[in-house]
């Protein structure tokens, strides 16, 4: 009888350090979920979206610290602001034909120099999207120091200073991306990255979840649509043709019906002040 | 619409439009009693920058001349440009800036294909000399297509209305 005892003591013991065991497990899964979002306690939270997410993107949720992207879709704006030489400046985003990608970075952070530099040197010269635009947003002058600024902007990315661009965009911390579509006035992805060509795959991930097809329509700004190559293209066409510079088919004269003589003939007007006058246009 | 205000010029930019104002290089002059800032160099002349308007239904380039070179070789058939340039007060009262007061609205009569400081193929341009509130101005446009100009002129002088010079 004693001999039962202990062999059923033994059995509890043992199935009670099971039981302890299975519990510890069942609570770091269920630890585990919450951390990614779906936990059993979740339903009544907002699901926040991974970084560049796109509308019908999996629902998921980034490292505790790091900001969730907004959960509804988000209008564009267009931005205002200053530009990093002293300038007062609009930049349409809406209502345009082709995207903008908003790249909203700070002078400070240590992350965003690596996107300073990217851009600086060109990496950011092909771009996906429609016919994408970049523009780099930095909070106001009363913010940021504007002579810092423009020493990192290099003039060769479009650059505004507009803290009232962060509050419309609701922009949670820098560096932060916002790819919008000009025709629809919508943003189509929005989030971070730690480096350009962690943002670049993002951005064509969600140009490709709005149905953009992201190759056909990358822009090459050095190279772009009306770039050097094209222009010389052309006159080379145009030459092969009889048509050089100067020729009367090349301002369609005789298919306007209101023109008058006066129209091929009369001389720009002259330019005050030396080199005051018209540069290029 | 956003308000663009700046160095005595305001217009209103409208959705997807794109507008700056901003000071142009400053220059040697002995002109005083502008309203746009001045600076003295280190000889002891005047540095005086005047400030440059531009409108445009396009996006411009961050790298762009006064008068859009840079920016008017991106232009679409239904682009316009729209470059307001302030002279110095030593033009007031010369024959050339004698108008007084704004050009606009621009009727489709003043666009050339020839009026273009450098003609590029379709595009066509207009450029008045004008005084306003004692100051002489340039205002210079380009659009995309002559032949379109009609249907573009509408847009231009809508953007042109909201210009004011103080």
């Amino acid at each position: 009888m004693m001999v039962l005892v202990v062999l059923l003591g033994v059995v509890v013991a043992l199935l009670a350090v099971l039981v302890v065991g299975l519990l510890r497990t069942h609570a770091e899964i269920l630890r585990r979920l919450h951390e990614l979002g779906a936990g059993v306690y979740d339903d009544s939270a907002p699901a926040g979206p991974v970084a560049l997410s796109a509308p019908g993107a999996a629902p998921l949720r980034t490292q505790p610290g790091v900001a969730e992207p907004r959960t509804s879709e988000t209008s564009a704006f267009d931005l205002s602001g200053t530009t990093p030489d002293g300038a007062t400046a609009v930049i349409g985003v809406v209502d345009r034909p082709h995207t903008t990608l908003l790249a909203f970075l700070s002078s400070g952070c240590t992350t965003c120099r690596g996107f300073w530099d990217a851009f600086a040197d060109g990496e950011a010269n092909e771009l996906p999207g429609l016919d994408t635009h970049l523009v780099v947003v930095t909070k106001g002058p009363q913010n940021e120091s504007m002579s810092k600024v423009a020493e990192l902007a290099r003039d060769r990315v479009r650059t505004v200073m507009s803290s009232q661009a962060w509050a419309d965009y609701g922009v949670p911390v820098s560096p932060y991306f916002v790819l919008a579509d000009g025709r629809t006035g919508r943003v189509l992805g929005e989030g971070s990255g730690t480096t350009w060509a962690q943002v670049a795959g993002l951005l064509e991930q969600a140009c490709a979840d709005a149905g953009l097809d992201p190759a056909g329509g990358r822009r090459t700004r050095a190279l772009g649509p009306n770039g050097p190559a094209r222009e010389q293209r052309a006159d080379e066409e145009l030459a092969r043709a009889g048509i050089g510079p100067g020729h009367p088919s090349l301002y369609g004269q005789t298919t306007l019906d209101d023109q008058g003589p006066d129209d091929l003939i009369e001389p720009v007007e002259p330019v005050v002040n030396g080199s005051d006058g018209a540069d290029a246009g | 619409m956003t308000r663009l205000s700046a160095h005595g010029l305001s217009a209103e930019v409208r959705r997807g439009w794109d507008g700056e104002i901003y000071l142009r290089t400053p220059e040697t002059s002995v002109a005083t009693g502008s309203s746009a800032p001045n600076q003295a160099n280190a000889t002891g002349s005047t540095m005086v920058a005047y400030p440059v308007l531009q409108l445009a239904n396009f996006a411009l380039p961050s790298q762009r001349g006064d008068f859009g070179g840079g920016a008017v070789e991106l232009m679409g058939a239904h682009n316009l440009f729209v470059s307001l340039f302030e002279y110095g007060p030593e033009s007031v009262g010369t024959a050339l800036f004698a108008p007084q007061g704004t050009p606009w609205p621009l009727s489709p009569d003043a666009f050339g294909p020839n009026r273009l400081q450098r003609p590029l193929p379709g595009q066509g341009g207009a450029q008045r000399f004008f005084s306003r509130a004692g100051r002489p101005f340039c205002l210079y446009v380009v659009l995309g297509s002559y032949l379109l100009r009609r249907a573009t002129l509408r847009q231009l002088n809508h953007a042109l209305q909201t210009v004011t010079i103080t």
